[in-house]
């Protein structure tokens, strides 16, 4: 999951193919994606893995790293 | 007393975390008519500087023109200073009727709705005209008024990369079952000056049956060979549904913006915008003046004409200099130093040798894109615009920035 989420975000989002990311990188604080943007990685999320997650749950804390995101899709 | 020394605290520490973190905004204090030289106060309490602008949206100096004035005065003297009242009730007069049909007429549409600001028409259109069963695709790097606009919005949003049209059409791909699609953009985006690839949108739009929203605030009576905006440029005039726009800016640069695009769009705003419903009507000042501004470029394109031979003249010098200059074709002319702290040095040395332009970086621009954004305005003169590319190569020299690429700027130790 952490592999897939990670290249959606490196295609969808990033405009430089050599920004280095992991699943630790602080994507919205770090300024990679505007939070605004994290409607794009609800609606893949739901396609991709079939979970809804509320939207309460993803915020720009809340979904900051990968790893973060893991964990709040495990959830459901 | 309600402001408690505890909420005291908690301001004063979100203000001192601004600070810390280098965000903290200090106004310069100018003492002068906005123009291509400016009485500059800075740090306040400092002795004044003359400065040349480069940071202006006076795009063709029409801000302090004379005619502009004298229209201003008029206006005054005819209608006095304001109207204390929304346009419903009795705020609406045949000034604002007047300006509605020659704005419809300038930029080519059907109907003009009139709006304090053009923020507020942002805020204002996607609430209105959109409800659930509506997606909005917008460019990553529209104006801060339009993600508002659309966070106020019932409609779904996604976005775009930036100008990427094969993800735009994904998009429009991805969401073709929705009842409504609206595509939505800058005309020209203000950090990088480039401008939309409105003709492809367009295209794109016909074929998805989605409507196109362009916010025209940094084209509007400049680009295009008679200053329409964008549209006229990538000659798409009449094909766009819904155009916002300043009067903030090139036109006279006081204040007022305007919703342009389909009668039936723009009278449903009329009925249910709430910024048109509970602000204010125009004041006559800005109303009356608007419509000699359209006067003055409907009687000659030879400010804008002026304003493109300079552009032109400011890009490639800096280029040839060896700057990173972001290309386009517009009056916002950005010189990329990646470096947060680079920028921020730069300015100062610019302001030390009279030139004033402002750094913009994160989070005003994504991480590792800071850069001096540079503003040519028709007011310029071909001196003042040497004038600031010495002071420009000086720095750079001083530095060593010259033809450095973006991994060595990003790592100078400053």
């Amino acid at each position: 999951m952490e592999a897939q989420l990670l290249e959606f975000i490196r295609d969808e989002f990033l405009d430089d193919p050599e920004t280095e990311i992991d699943a630790d990188t602080k994507l919205i604080s770090g300024g990679f994606i505007d939070s605004f943007s994290l409607v794009s990685l609800q609606s893949y999320i739901e396609r991709e893995f079939g979970k809804r997650i509320p939207a309460p749950r993803i915020t720009a804390e809340s979904f900051d790293t990968i790893k973060q995101m893991v964990q709040i899709i495990q959830q459901f | 007393m309600a402001f408690s020394e505890k909420l005291r605290a908690r301001y004063q520490d979100i203000l001192k975390q601004i600070l810390q973190s280098g965000l903290y905004k200090q106004e310069r204090i100018i003492h002068d008519k906005q123009g291509a030289k400016v009485a500059v106060e800075y740090p306040p309490g400092n002795a004044q500087q003359e400065l040349i602008n480069m940071c202006s949206n006076n795009y063709l100096g029409l801000s302090s023109h004379p005619e502009v004035i004298k229209a201003a005065h008029e206006a005054l003297d005819h209608r006095g200073y304001g109207l204390s009242s929304v346009r419903f009730i009795c705020g609406t007069q045949d000034i604002h009727k007047e300006l509605e049909a020659r704005l419809s007429a300038f930029l080519g549409t059907q109907d003009t709705i009139l709006f304090s600001s053009c923020f507020d028409a942002n805020a204002a259109v996607f609430e209105t005209l959109l409800d659930e069963s509506a997606i909005m695709i917008s460019d990553r790097l529209v104006h801060a008024s339009i993600i508002d606009g659309m966070r106020l919005s019932r409609a779904q949003h996604d976005s775009y990369k930036h100008s990427d049209m094969k993800h735009l059409r994904q998009k429009l791909e991805l969401h073709q079952d929705k009842d409504i699609k609206i595509i939505i953009t800058d005309g020209v985006f203000s950090m990088d000056g480039d401008i939309a690839h409105l003709a492809e949108i367009v295209q794109l739009a016909e074929e998805f049956e989605a409507l196109v929203f362009v916010d025209d605030s940094h084209a509007t009576g400049f680009i295009g060979k008679t200053g329409r905006g964008s549209h006229e440029l990538c000659q798409v005039m009449g094909k766009i549904d819904l155009i916002s726009t300043t009067f903030g800016k090139a036109l006279g640069g006081a204040s007022g913006g305007c919703i342009s695009g389909r009668t039936e769009l723009i009278d449903l705003l009329r009925q249910r915008a709430r910024p048109y419903l509970f602000s204010n009507a125009l004041a006559p000042a800005i109303t009356m003046t608007t419509c000699k501004v359209l006067d003055i470029l409907q009687a000659s394109t030879k400010a804008r004409d002026s304003l493109e031979r300079k552009a032109i003249w400011w890009r490639k010098a800096l280029s040839e200099a060896g700057f990173i200059v972001v290309p386009g074709a517009s009056p916002i002319v950005p010189v990329m130093l990646y470096n947060a702290k680079l920028t921020q040095i730069f300015a100062d040395e610019l302001y030390a040798r009279k030139v004033f332009a402002v750094g913009f970086f994160f989070p005003v621009v994504p991480q590792a894109q800071a850069r001096i954004r540079t503003q040519v305005s028709a007011a310029h003169t071909e001196e003042d615009l040497r004038v600031a590319r010495a002071a420009f190569i000086e720095i750079a020299q001083k530095y060593d920035l010259l033809g450095k690429t973006k991994a060595e700027l990003l790592n100078l130790q400053l």
